[in-house]
Parts: structure tokens; sequence; C-alpha cells
């Protein structure tokens, strides 16, 4: 299964182990759900059929749980972004004073199951905040409070994700701003008559999103395929792709699962072909 | 692979690997009762259960758990797994033809039908178990299970209806019937939903049955005229209600806890069960608010049965045996019935319990804001055939809950 | 990390800065030698201490939400705060048949064995990459289980698992958290094998250092920053996980995540909030002692 042999030299048998785990068992099990998706394995496995690919292009529901769970990915990271890149450029010293540097440990510390929990609790139309506004007439009714969790555009969602990588975010590019020796630049183009403003937009901005790009491309990626958060503070409909997939396989008729292995497929065939390209670009660009 | 993964983790080579020998469910089963009864204690159980319920979450862990411990010496151990899920991992396992994580299970319906149609149920063994003899088996609503018969491959464990759970201070007069139900959703929008889960799906079961007007229709194999025909008559009266459903229908709750939190809040005025002494044991614990009350609308309900069925390949079935013995005994199915504890209707045919016994069941702390037995019997229909669920499901997501037009009858 | 703080170019306070409001200036935590005041803009202390306070409302009301749900009786809507106060979901830890202790141990030795495995593992892969003539073909692959998001990752392992007699076990939970954590592991490593490192070693051999020694004297002492954020790291993978180990564990390994998801189920606030609490207790008692080890991503 180790395909990284050369002719004249084998790996090492730790690196082959290492490979046949790493890469050999995902990729068998690609394989497996590529042959269920074709009725060839599988309980209930009626031999081989291209019924599921054909009825690939009226399955609608694929297509949007890939659209929402990119919606939903680009919204968090980008505004994940947007936020760390504001703390950074605006309010640095403020950031490398206590007690900031270790508050901006603590998300790191929760699990993407708790912060679903928590939101839904605080967010929700009967949580906390809702009845905090209740008391303080702010609204009349339970049902005047916004709906912020499992609504359709995916709030609660996108919150609970910004709310985990900001932070981690905000430390990487404090930690490039050191490296790069970005405020050597700052004093640079401010002693060249530049303003501050153009220091951070042509500048420090581009610097600090190309070096954090790999990250960035991986949080999407994570976000892409996140199932804690958006299975406690999502819809039944639509679905990101992670839930989308495991609720596939755990329908009741047992007739819709090769379907669901194409699903599988599809995704995880797709996932890895967007990490190959990343993997090029980084290589490519010496990011 | 399997080498390699083995010499990577030695770790693995300790857990999970039993060498059990297999044995066929032939030789399992003819063993006499006493046979059974040694081979089976000191040995681990393994259940896989529905544990969406703290009450009954609680019974099995403080009551069960401990009584087979100190009657047989057996380790019974939950683990969460149900429908598709559970199917699928035991037919996986049943593939690879090696003996099986779990050897107990809780079962009905689609589940049941579908673990028959993978052979991974061991059986018939109901009969072997002593207390066999006190089972209700000649109701048909305990030996039919979705229109199967249960043929002895699971064991009877509780009887229950599906009910409308309403908040009788909110709602001075909820609707009487099915017929009523879309006028009295329009009159007061956004306290009513459907679960998309099986209890909701009970619900849609009982309302399609009720638009036929012929429950007889259900009755027997699929048929899926009956089923395009009258699914189709339920989802645009389902749809024409549904923006004035909770939020609008533009999303159901996925589970049947968040629906009652939501009853509870008061977010909605009506919550389901598929118990129908649900109600006393949710206002009991406080959940719900006293004034809730249960009652079947007409034309009336679902009432089924929920069974425990042995895995074929379980490496204990002998130990599963002597637990679901023990869950059918009386002292089990008492204490299941009372709704401080459960609330889950008996299976046992209380005319062959001694008069000492049945005197208990009947001097249970009574119903007080679910609706006597007696009363809605009348209004109990049987299950159909688990095809109809199983589509209803798939419907409801594709017509409903995604919105999709209803193709034209 | 820290010796990136300790950078050099320390520059003087900038004139310009001021009108911005916000100068952008080298500093740390630690107090400064010189007798200059940090912070010579105006405004910004309103500004700081407003940050500072917001950051803590986010960040510390969680705890604080999660400690109200663990102790509220009856606590529903509108009440803003929970009408009485009980320890009971506290004190059901206590009680001989709750889960939840062991639900902690189990996701403590699961964690800490994947912690060690992995940074041990990743050790030595991390070498043995380099020393092969396909270094970047190695990293590459070892990138193949970030692609893939966990949950769909253990669906299609799934069917080997259960052949391998690992399905619902302990072992194959490890199984799958290693699938993960031992690439993470081996990339976090890669940056120490560097032509530098193998110098030193071939140094410490030269000046007779048996291979034992060289790795115990040598090698491990400057690998330590990097093994202990290794070891934080997969810990914290390990322990965070809930969609891989339930469809892994089919249910039976009940680690602490997969309660918590079980007692969101059933609506058991303050139970999930319990035993969100305690998944919670770890990961707190590692930031307390190391900062530093948390950070850093491959």
């Amino acid at each position: 299964m180790s395909s990284k042999a050369r002719p004249f030299r084998l790996p090492s048998p730790l690196l082959s182990l290492y490979g046949l785990l790493v890469v050999g068992l995902p990729l068998a099990g690609l394989g497996y759900a590529l042959l269920g998706s074709v009725g060839l394995v599988g309980p209930l496995a009626t031999g081989f059929t291209g019924r599921y690919w054909q009825a690939l292009g009226a399955d609608t529901g694929l297509l949007y749980a890939a659209l929402y769970s990119g919606w939903v990915a680009l919204a968090s990271v980008g505004i994940a972004t947007g936020l760390a890149l504001l703390l950074v450029l605006r309010a640095q010293p403020t950031l490398r004073r206590w007690p900031l540097p270790g508050l901006l440990y603590v998300p790191l510390l929760m699990p993407a199951l708790v912060v679903g929990f928590y939101l839904f609790q605080l967010l929700s139309r009967a949580g906390w905040l809702s009845r905090i506004s209740f008391q303080l007439g702010l609204i009349p009714r339970l049902e005047s409070f916004p709906e912020l969790v499992q609504d359709g555009a995916g709030l609660g969602i996108i919150l609970g994700h910004v709310l985990l990588t900001f932070p981690l975010l905000t430390l990487l590019f404090l930690a490039i701003y050191q490296e790069t020796r970005l405020d050597e630049y700052r004093q640079l183009t401010l002693t060249l008559g530049a303003s501050l403003k153009q220091f951070r937009q042509r500048v420090a901005v581009p610097v600090l999103l190309r070096r954090a790009a790999p990250t960035l491309l991986l949080s999407f990626i994570a976000t892409l395929g996140a199932y804690d958060i958006p299975l406690l503070l999502g819809r039944p409909y639509p679905q990101m792709l992670s839930v989308y997939i495991a609720n596939r396989l755990q329908r009741f008729d047992l007739r819709e699962l090769p379907a669901a292995y194409l699903a599988g497929f599809l995704v995880a065939a797709a996932l890895l072909g967007l990490i190959v390209l990343l993997l090029r670009l980084t290589r490519r660009h010496a990011l | 692979m399997k080498k390699a993964l083995l010499v990577l983790l030695p770790t693995t080579l300790l857990v999970g690997c039993g060498t059990h020998e297999q044995r066929t469910p032939q030789q399992i089963l003819a063993q006499p009762w006493p046979q059974i009864e040694a081979k089976g204690k000191g040995q681990p159980v393994s259940m896989m259960m529905w544990q969406g319920d703290p009450l009954i979450n609680r019974y099995m862990n403080t009551y069960v758990k401990p009584e087979v411990k100190r009657r047989y010496g057996i380790d019974l151990q939950l683990a969460a797994g149900q429908g598709a899920g559970l199917v699928q991992t035991l037919a996986a396992e049943q593939q690879a033809n090696q003996p099986s994580e779990a050897d107990l299970l809780w079962i009905n319906g689609e589940t049941f039908y579908q673990l028959r149609q993978v052979e991974a149920l061991l059986g018939p063994f109901v009969a072997k178990l002593p207390n066999a003899s006190l089972l209700d088996l000649q109701n048909p609503f305990i030996n039919t299970d979705f229109q199967q018969p249960v043929a002895g491959m699971e064991c009877p464990w509780g009887n229950v209806q599906f009910t409308f759970i309403y908040d009788s201070a909110r709602v001075a007069r909820p609707p009487k019937s099915f017929a009523e139900l879309p006028a009295f959703v329009k009159a007061h929008p956004g306290q009513f939903t459907i679960p998309n889960e099986f209890t909701g799906m009970t619900l849609l079961k009982s309302w399609m049955i009720a638009l036929s007007g012929d429950p007889k229709l259900f009755q027997g194999k699929f048929d899926a005229a009956v089923y395009k025909k009258w699914s189709g008559a339920l989802w645009r009266q389902v749809n024409a209600s549904k923006p004035y459903f909770w939020k609008q229908g533009q999303t159901f709750p996925e589970q049947l806890a968040p629906l009652h939190q939501l009853f509870a809040n008061g977010e909605v005025a009506f919550t389901f069960s598929n118990n129908d002494a649900e109600v006393d044991n949710k206002v009991n614990q406080k959940v719900f608010p006293a004034t809730a009350r249960a009652y079947v609308p007409a034309p009336g309900t679902i009432q089924n049965s929920h069974y425990l069925g042995i895995v074929r390949h379980a490496q204990h079935p002998e130990a599963a045996m002597l637990v679901v013995n023990f869950l059918i005994s009386p002292e089990a199915q008492l204490k299941k019935m009372d709704p401080n504890v459960w609330g889950d209707h008996t299976v046992l045919n209380l005319k062959a319990l001694p008069a000492a016994q049945r005197q208990k069941f009947e001097q249970l702390p009574s119903r007080r804001y679910a609706p006597r037995r007696e009363a809605i019997q009348g209004l109990a229909l049987p299950e159909p055939d688990p095809e109809y669920m199983t589509r209803l499901f798939k419907d409801f997501r594709t017509y409903v809950i995604e919105g999709t037009p209803v193709p034209a009858s | 990390m820290r010796s990136d703080f300790a950078s050099p170019g320390i520059s003087p306070p900038d004139p310009l800065s001021k009108k911005e409001g916000a100068p952008v200036r080298e500093s740390d935590s630690e107090p400064r030698k010189s007798g200059a005041p940090s912070f010579l803009e105006r405004g910004s202390g309103g500004r700081a201490v407003f940050l500072a306070a917001a950051l803590i409302l986010l960040f510390g009301l969680p705890f604080v939400l999660l400690g109200l749900l663990a102790v509220g009786e009856n606590w529903r809507f509108p009440q803003a705060m929970p009408p009485a106060y009980s320890l009971d979901a506290v004190r059901s830890l206590l009680a001989a048949d709750n889960d939840l202790l062991l639900g902690l141990g189990r996701s403590l030795l699961l964690a800490g064995t994947v912690a060690v495995v992995a940074t041990a593992g990743g050790f030595a892969l991390a070498r043995a990459m380099a020393q092969s003539r396909s270094t970047a073909r190695w990293e590459a692959a070892s990138y193949l289980p970030y692609a893939l998001p966990p949950v769909l990752l253990a669906v299609l392992i799934q069917p080997f698992i259960i052949r391998l007699h690992l399905s619902g076990s302990v072992g194959g939970v490890l199984v799958g958290l290693l699938l993960v954590a031992l690439p993470f592991a081996t990339l976090l490593m890669r940056s120490f094998w560097s032509a530098q490192t193998t110098e030193y070693e071939h140094l410490a051999r030269t000046l007779g250092c048996t291979p034992g020694q060289a790795l115990r004297q040598v090698l491990l002492p400057l690998a330590w920053p990097l093994l202990r954020t290794a070891l934080v790291q997969t810990f914290l993978l390990a322990w965070f996980d809930f969609g891989l180990t339930n469809v892994l564990s089919v249910g039976k390994v009940r680690t602490l995540t997969v309660q918590v998801f079980t007692y969101i189920g059933e609506a058991n606030a303050p139970l999930a909030a319990v035993a969100s609490l305690l998944l919670l207790l770890p990961p707190v008692v590692l930031l307390l002692v190391n900062k530093s080890a948390l950070l850093r991503k491959p």
C-alpha cells in the first residue's frame, strides 16, 4: 500500500507504518466509500449500479450543504481575521499588557462542543440574554427576541467559530508582527512621509496576511468540515457538510446508504483536492 | 494493514480482540434455562439503547444495573445506539463475521425490520424465558410490531400510546381532533411544531391515518398507492399550516428533549410524547408546569410496544437473556410503570399474575395528568408497516423542511 | 516563542503615533527596564480598559453561565437568575452510579495516551522524514488527515475499524485520534530536525557519546520546548474531540465530550454544565502551568 517506495531504497519501517496509518487507512476508507456508492459493499449491497451517481444531479441537498458550509467558513474566517487584524494594528500596546495576553488564550481551552452548548444557552430565544432583556423590559415577549441560533443564515455557528478562531489569529499576527520586524518598517514608512493608514494598508496587512495564509486556509478548511458547533446551533436544513453526511449515514432507510457513501466520498475528495492545492501554493510562494 | 496497525499500536492487542468461538443460534438456544442461567452469571452485558430521556436513563442506571449485578453478578453496560446507526454497525460486524460489541438492544419497528433483514438478531428466544408466560402475547398491540409478528425474535418490554401534551393554563380548548388541528394552528400562530424524529413521525402517521378516514388501509404490507395518496394529502395540509408553525415553519426541532424544553419555556403550546404517561413524570420532575395535560385527539393515535432484542453474534447471549428475563419480571415492570420512575405501561398480562402482585399494579400512584388507559384504548391505532415511517421521514424532510413542491397525485 | 519577543529592534517612541491614538510599539507584558513611559498616546487608557473589559466579559461569561446552569434549579424563561440553587448536579459527581467521574478518567487516559504516543512517534517520525529522500512528499502526506473533518474521517475508516475488531473500544478511538494527532506532532517536530541539530548530534557522537547518551543529553533537552508544545497540543486535540470519538466508539467509549452531548440531548442543562466545566478544568490547569506551550501550530 505504501506508494512512497523508491526503486533503489525502501523507506524506513517506521515511515512505512506511518504511511500505512496516515495515508493508507484514509485512502482505503475513501475506496470503501466509492465502492459503497456503486452498491458493491455495505449492508444490503445489491451489486454494481450507477444509479446513485446518476441521481446526484437531482439531489440538491449536498450542493446546498457545500454552499452553506462555504458561506459559514468564509464568514467565520473572514470576520475572525478582520477582528484579529484590527486588534493587532490598532490596539497592540493594550494587547501586550496584562491581562490581555492571558485572556487571548482562554478560547484555546474551550472545546467546540462546550462553546456550542454555551452559545445556545446564552442566545436562544429562551436563553439568558433573552431572559435578561425581558426582565429589563427590552422585549415584550419571548418571540420578540431575535433569532441568533438555529437561524437561517447560520449566525450562531459563525459566532461560535469566530469566538474560537479570532484570539488564535490575534496571537499569530502578533508573533508575525514581531518576527517580520514590522515595527521597523512602520518607522521607515513614517519617516518617508507616508501616513500610518498607508503603512497599515500597504505594508502591514499584506505582510501579515501573506505570512498567515497557510494557517488561514487551514482554518477555512477546518471550519468547512466543522461538526460540533453546527450540530448544536444549526438547523435541520440547510446543514453543514459534516452534519449532513453523518445524518445521511444514520437515516432510517438502509437503502439510502449508498447515496450517503457517495456524499462522503465526494466531500472527502474535494477537501483533499483543496489541501493539495494549498500545499502547492505554499511551496510555490514559499509562504 | 491489519498486522501493521497492531504492531504500531500494541495497545490494540489488549482491547477488543476477543477470541470467542462462534456458536450457532441453535446451539445457544438449545440450552435449558438452568444452563443458560449458570453460563450467564457473572458476565458483562453491553446494551445499546436510546438515551434521550433522563428518567429512563435513571431507571436503567440506578435500578436495573444494581439489580442484575446483585442477582446474577452481571455488569450491565449501557451505550447510546438506535436506529440506522445501530443496524449499520451490526451489519458491518455481521459481514466481517465477528463477535458483536453489543449483546442486548432496545428496538422496535423499522429497526426490528432492518435487523431481521440483515439477520442480526438471535432467536426465537422469548419462549426460553421463565417470565415469558406472564407476557400479554394475545394483545395485538404487543404481539405485532409495525405489522410484523414478533415471533419470539424480540421480547416485549413496554407499551405506550402517542399523546398531545398542552398547557391548560395557556390553551383553554385544544383541538379535539386532527380535523380541527389546521384551523387551530392558524388561529394560534407560532405555537405548534413537529419534531423531526421518532415522536414527530408517529404524529405524522396518526395524522395521515386520520386524513384517510380508514385505519384499515394501513394494515398489512406497505401499499405504495395508499402511501402516495394519503401522504400527498398530509403534506398539502402540513404545508398549508406551515407558516403558522413555530418560527414560521422555517425550522423544526431535531430531537424531542429540545421540544419539551420549548414547551417548558412557553415558547410553544404543544409537545408530544410516544408515552401516554410521560406528562405525569415530567410534571413530577417539575420539567413541565403542573398545568400540563395530555390527551389523544380523535380519531385516535398510534399505540405500540417497544422490545428487547439479542444480537445474533452477541458475546454474552446467556447473560443478555437473564437481563431480559429480569426486565419483564413483575417487579421490574411494576417499578417501570410508576410515573415517578418512568411511567411505561406494562406488557404483562395482569390476569396471569397472582392476586397480590396484580393489586400492586392496580394500586400504582394513579396518573394525574395523563388520560386513563381505559379511556384511550378505544382511540388506539396499530402501527403501520415500517416502510410508511421510513418514507414519511424522508418525505417530511423533502417536502416540508426543504420545501420541495409536492408532486400532484 | 518568548525569544521572539525579545528582538533587538528597539525603536524610539514615535511622535506621529500620538495623533493616531494607537501607536504600534514593540513591548511586552514584562516590566520595561528603561524608565521611559511605555505609552505616550492620549486616550489609550480608556480604550485599553474598554478592550480588556470586553474581552474579559467575552471569555469570562461562559464560565459564569455554565456555573449558574450547574447550580440553578428549574431555571426557565423568563427568570433572569435561577429561582433556586442546588448542588444536586455537582454532588451527583460523588454518587456511585455517576458516570461523569469515570468519563473524566476515561478522557484523561485517552488524551494522555494520545499525547505521549503521538509526541514520541512524531519525534522519531520527523527524524526519519528528515533523513528520507522524499522529505517533501512525506510532509505533504502528513497534511492528509487535515483535509478530512474528523467526523468524515471516522465515518470513512469505520468499516476497517470494525474489521480490526476495534469498533466500540478504546483501541478504535485511539487509532482514530492518532490518525489526526500523529501527523500533527510530526509536522510540529519537523522544524527541530534541522541541519544544525544533526550537527549537534554528530558533535556529541564525536565527543564520545553513545547514541543513547546523545539522545538523552543533547537531543531531548534541545527538543524539549517543542516536545512540550506537542504534548500539550495533542492532548488537547484528543481531549476536545467529540465527533470522531462518538462515531468510532459507537456510543460506548463515553468520554466527557460524549457525555456532554448526551446531557444536551436529554435537555439536562445542569449536568451538561457540570460536564462542560469538568471538560474545561485540565486545559485551565495547563494554561496556568504553561501558557506558551498552548500556542504554535505547524
